[in-house]
């Protein structure tokens, strides 16, 4: 993707390990200006330890990490500068209060201007009056949200972000990070609620183990797994005729037929119509199925 | 700036509870005095029963003492010991036929030792059993108080003050300080905020320093109201003329390098450890290490070397109250042991893994 473009950020064989404990393997990733870049794995599987790294928070075993081009490590500062964050174990000052806390995080990033914190803070609707500790924990992650995005920097890095927030909120913050994209900021976000990385996400890395097993297009990503057929005959059919490139797993059960379509479905269906056919569904894997699929036969895809 | 005014706004209402009630305690303390000295006047008991005259001789100290008579008594013992309870007298002398006793103190190293002396009428009872009755207790040193053996004399507010300064407030104020010290930076961890503070474009140094500094000033800032009530509460008292204020004010400033210490010492483990509670026992166990080493060694004779191993035995209060010169070579050793300790914690802080 975008072979033409410099990557914001670009890692390369990042490796951490906690003594004999590996955190992530020789992972490599490139993220480039204005997309938002999911990352799909499930607990454990070194999202965090990754972001972390990246974010200079952990010394690297191994590997390479420039943010717009800087080191991780020794321009962290520069890339601070830069660079919004939102970790996935949120938390502030119990005691001050929420307009406080957001007004001190701005003037640490170096922004004066509030006018983004209050319009985030309205658009959200958090009530910047009230104490953080007297706030719940959606609204203490919409807190986290805000300051996320409030200094209105190049990259916003966020780790599990939606976690607290209603089915309601989760759809603001959906229509916020594609406002930013548009905008031109980049995003990578960790996530393991797979429809909310299929909604919002241009691409997606899926981590397992500490090991990168994929990185796609979401759209190209559910194109190679392919779409899967359901017929109903209402007769015997002759299997062979099935038997062509691009047709996957193709299994029957009395009168069901199934199979998983990668390409030639538009030669597939010629071939169906031919037949007596009661009910057919065409369905496309969502991102859960690849997820579980993923998952399920040791990282290799179908 | 701002991260020193959100850490004050955020602990506000504790440093200023703390404060008050140090200042109601040292001011409460100082207006007690007077109770307290003529409480321990007459603390010796029986003094009043006996007459001690002392002529310091070349080598020895003769002490005459004469008591009153006991009519049933067949003669006195006079015990000489160390303390007053005379757990064990380091002398006896038995069968004193009169009501009085001349005894030769060696003077040792040019030292006039302190003694108490115990005499005790020996007779025989209207039951005619054995009778033993103290008669009283006298010293040869011109002191009152329930902890000569300290020598601590309760007639001086000079004295009382060093005791209490060397022995309770500073203990109080250091365990204190050792306690937000190393929550200013545990908290930071345990409430998840560290990830944030550290990713904003402010260095690990500047963070550290900037807590540092925080505490530091509020610790300044105790001292010096401290220091004020002591002054405002010896001057009611009509004591100044015994204590100058100049004395109690920088005496009591001249604690400031010890806190330092500590605070640079809570930070390192702070820092190291990266989880509160086990930071917070670190810190408890180093301050009472400093007391204990610094207890020991004044107390114990042959380990005084002890001391030198704590930083609260360089602030000489015992000296400073009683005007002595200030000595600025232990004060500035304490700023840079504080330094040292900082510099250390700060270079662990920038390289260590931020505990997620």
């Amino acid at each position: 993707m975008k072979k033409n473009q410099i990557p914001v950020m670009k890692i390369r064989g990042l490796t951490k390990k906690y003594g004999d404990v590996i955190g992530i393997k020789d992972l490599d990733l490139d993220i480039y200006k204005g997309e938002i870049m999911g990352f799909l794995g499930p607990n454990g599987a070194g999202k965090t330890t990754t972001i972390r790294a990246c974010l200079g928070l952990l010394n690297k075993t191994a590997g390479d990490v420039k943010i717009f081009g800087l080191d991780s490590h020794k321009d962290s500062l520069e890339i601070y500068r830069r660079t919004g964050y939102l970790p996935g174990d949120f938390g502030m000052y119990e005691d001050l209060k929420v307009k406080t806390i957001l007004k001190f995080l701005l003037s640490q990033s170096g922004v004066s201007d509030e006018t983004k914190m209050k319009r985030l803070a309205k658009r959200l609707e958090l009530d910047m009056g009230k104490k953080y500790g007297n706030l719940s924990k959606g609204n203490k992650q919409k807190v986290g949200i805000v300051q996320a995005f409030m200094a209105d920097q190049d990259l916003i890095i966020m780790d599990e972000p939606t976690t607290g927030l209603d089915p309601l909120m989760q759809q603001k913050f959906y229509k916020l990070l594609r406002e930013e994209r548009d905008k031109g900021k980049t995003i990578f976000m960790s996530s393991h609620i797979l429809a909310e990385v299929e909604e919002v996400c241009d691409r997606v890395a899926i981590i397992r183990n500490g090991e990168l097993q994929v990185i796609e297009k979401i759209d190209s990503l559910k194109e190679k797994m392919g779409k899967k057929l359901k017929i109903e005959f209402d007769n015997h059919v002759d299997t062979s005729i099935f038997k062509m490139e691009g047709v996957e797993d193709f299994e029957i059960d009395g009168k069901w037929a199934t199979m998983i379509v990668t390409k030639n479905l538009d030669e597939v269906i010629k071939k169906i119509s031919k037949q007596n056919i009661i009910n057919m569904s065409l369905e496309t894997f969502s991102l859960e199925q690849l997820f579980l699929t993923y998952y399920s036969d040791g990282g290799s895809g179908r | 700036m701002r991260s020193i005014l959100v850490e004050l706004k955020n602990n506000w209402i504790g440093y200023l509870v703390f404060l008050v009630v140090m200042a109601l305690v040292v001011g409460g303390f100082v207006q007690a005095f007077p109770s307290v000295g003529e409480a321990f006047e007459d603390d010796l008991e029986g003094s009043e029963n006996i007459e001690i005259s002392v002529v310091d001789r070349e080598d020895y100290q003769e002490i005459t003492l004469e008591w009153i008579e006991k009519e049933w008594a067949h003669n006195y013992t006079l015990k000489v010991g160390m303390i007053p309870q005379m757990l064990v007298p380091e002398d006896t002398i038995e069968n004193i036929t009169e009501n009085n006793y001349t005894y030769d103190l060696s003077i040792e190293n040019e030292e006039i030792p302190e003694r108490y002396f115990m005499v005790l009428a020996v007779g025989e009872g209207e039951d005619g059993n054995r009778r033993i009755e103290m008669i009283g207790i006298e010293s040869n040193v011109e002191r009152s108080g329930g902890l000569q053996a300290f020598g601590i004399d309760y007639s001086d507010l000079r004295s009382v003050l060093s005791m209490f300064w060397g022995i309770f407030f500073v203990l109080l104020i250091a365990i204190y300080i050792a306690y937000i010290s190393v929550n200013s930076v545990s908290k930071d961890y345990d409430d998840g905020r560290m990830d944030i503070l550290l990713t904003k474009p402010v260095s690990r140094r500047r963070y550290l320093l900037e807590k540092f500094f925080t505490i530091s000033s509020y610790t300044l800032i105790l001292l010096t109201v401290i220091g004020l009530v002591t002054v405002a509460s010896v001057y009611s008292l009509g004591e100044l003329s015994t204590v100058s204020v100049s004395t109690l004010f920088i005496t009591t400033l001249l604690s400031w390098p010890v806190f330092l210490v500590i605070i640079a010492a809570t930070f390192l483990a702070a820092v190291y450890l990266e989880d509160s509670k086990k930071a917070v026992g670190f810190a408890f166990l180093f301050v009472l290490i400093q007391f204990g080493l610094e207890t020991v060694g004044e107390l114990t004779q042959g380990l005084e070397y002890l001391k030198s191993f704590s930083v609260i035995s360089y602030w000489d209060h015992n000296s400073l109250f009683f005007g002595e010169a200030i000595n600025w070579g232990e004060i500035g050793l304490l700023f840079v042991v504080a330094a040292v300790l900082l510099i250390i914690a700060l270079t662990i802080f920038e390289k260590k893994d931020v505990k997620g």
